[in-house]
């Protein structure tokens, strides 16, 4: 495992620059006009950013209102006895809602479990999973689909959440198996 | 779909958060407009009478039982009452702590204080918090609403310099017909996952690179390169505004997260002092695996039904 986490580690701190370096070097030598070329690209970085500024704003509102709120602790009170049944800790709770909703929130449950819990406690074990195999699904809904205007997302919402639902219930399963 | 979670997000924050002022004045929870019996104890000999708007150190003393004696600093008044600033310590009893952060000052509770005379270093004093309401739709309108719009514009502009960046160099790339070569190298696998892209459109060697970094949890990079992917998905799009299909498969793999080696995670765990931070990698790469597959299966099944195929073509 240490070094597979090497590796993978040392592949991550190169990358960009390695990637750059090639990507500019291989243009030069298929004589693009790699300056010009360059500017004319990211010239609507410019123009992404600001489109998705409403997309952004409406959905990280919402959420806000929902974590501000209390709504979050009342929420885990009324699925509880669901998430019992597969072996969830009611503590671990906060966090499966927390991880599709938002990065920093989730980030400061987890923090906050491990604090309280120990890193090498079950619940402490399992929000890590959690935190590391989920992803913050409505944000990336949000900036994705907004960089292009699309507001009628069809399937997309659904199939992320039923894969956020999974990630969930097998990150407790697995914690569960292997150190329950 | 997004509309009706969009909607429930903001009516149940601030159903609940009604409800719970409701619940607060109703059990009069921060016990509103009750006095309590306190003795001041000033540090100095004070010269008498006490000055008004000077500031006196001092030591409220509300139960020495139960070692409640904050530090404080006293602001006479007009009259005898006057104001006090309380420095919280450990034994700050737990509702205290609750109105102070509903007060929302810096490093201090606000309190009024009156008395009936001095005469000595030590008197005693009746102390009140001014009435604390709506503590929940408070936070509903600065922590949620106002704060989030905000940040929702920092996280956006935050994005324009690394964005221009990947764009510019995406652009080389094109150019020099990299992307299409890489597009070239998964088509196995690419074809599959998005039959309605042709092998070889620049929106696979974009998608191909997001995913990528997002497997080597570059953040930086891979969303840049996403947004890239789906401008060019986008140039596909027969009904702009509605996502295709090839989108939606997208999408999913992008939020089911297939970064091998959650570094955060990694490292928030060695400073808690874990005696093996990585030994979580096995269940985290098995449960993003199934959870990547089952998404891209779900959507694809969903693909098929009548209520998303009919968006593709109707006019709505």
């Amino acid at each position: 495992m240490e070094t597979f986490v090497n590796i993978i580690s040392t592949i991550s701190i190169l990358a960009i620059p390695a990637l750059i370096l090639f990507i500019v070097i291989y243009g030069a030598i298929k004589k693009v006009k790699i300056y010009e070329a360059f500017v004319e690209g990211a010239k609507e970085g410019f123009n992404v950013g600001v489109r998705i500024i409403p997309y952004l704003v409406a959905m990280l509102v919402a959420i806000g209102i929902f974590r501000a709120g209390g709504a979050m602790e009342l929420l885990a009170r009324i699925i509880y006895p669901i998430t019992n049944l597969i072996g969830m800790p009611a503590e671990a709770l906060p966090m499966a809602i927390m991880r599709p909703l938002s990065g920093s929130g989730a980030l400061g449950v987890m923090s906050e479990i491990i604090k309280t819990h120990g890193a090498d406690s079950l619940i402490g074990r399992m929000v890590s999973v959690m935190m590391g195999s989920g992803e913050t699904t409505f944000y990336v809904l949000a900036v994705y689909f907004g960089s292009i205007s699309i507001t009628k997302t069809r399937q997309a919402v659904p199939a992320g959440i039923v894969a956020d639902v999974v990630g969930i219930v097998m990150s407790v399963w697995l914690v569960n198996l292997i150190w329950g | 779909m997004l509309n009706y979670i969009w909607l429930a997000l903001i009516i149940i924050g601030v159903m609940v958060a009604v409800w719970g002022d409701w619940n607060d004045i109703s059990t009069n929870r921060y016990h509103n407009g009750e006095a309590y019996e306190t003795v001041l104890q000033l540090s100095n000999t004070p010269i008498l009478p006490l000055r008004q708007s000077q500031v006196y150190q001092c030591t409220v003393v509300y139960s020495e039982e139960l070692g409640i004696m904050q530090r404080a600093e006293l602001t006479p008044g007009a009259g005898n009452s006057g104001s006090l600033h309380i420095f919280m310590d450990d034994n700050t009893p737990p509702l205290w702590r609750e109105i102070f952060k509903a007060q929302k000052n810096n490093d201090f509770l606000f309190a009024h204080v009156k008395w009936e005379s001095i005469s000595d270093q030590k008197f005693p004093t009746r102390m009140t918090f001014d009435p604390i309401r709506f503590v929940k739709l408070n936070n509903v309108t600065n922590e949620g609403i106002i704060k989030y719009a905000k940040i929702a514009v920092e996280l956006a502009i935050g994005l324009i310099g690394i964005m221009a960046l990947w764009l510019g160099i995406m652009k080389i790339a094109e150019q020099a017909g990299l992307v299409a070569k890489l597009a070239g190298v998964l088509k196995p696998i690419t074809t599959r996952l998005f039959p309605d892209v042709p092998a070889d459109h620049p929106a696979m060697g974009a998608m191909i690179m997001n995913i990528s970094a997002n497997m080597l949890g570059l953040a930086n990079a891979a969303t840049p390169l996403g947004l890239k992917a789906m401008e060019e998905l986008n140039k596909l799009n027969k009904k702009l505004g509605t996502a295709t299909d090839a989108m939606c498969t997208f999408l999913v793999i992008n939020t089911s997260n297939v970064q091998l080696i959650p570094a955060t995670v990694i490292a928030i765990r060695a400073s808690a002092g874990s005696s093996n931070p990585t030994d979580i990698l096995g269940p985290v790469i098995v449960a993003t695996t199934v959870n990547t597959i089952v998404g891209i299966i779900t959507v694809k099944l969903l693909a098929k039904l009548s209520v998303f195929r009919r968006q593709l073509t109707t006019e709505v």
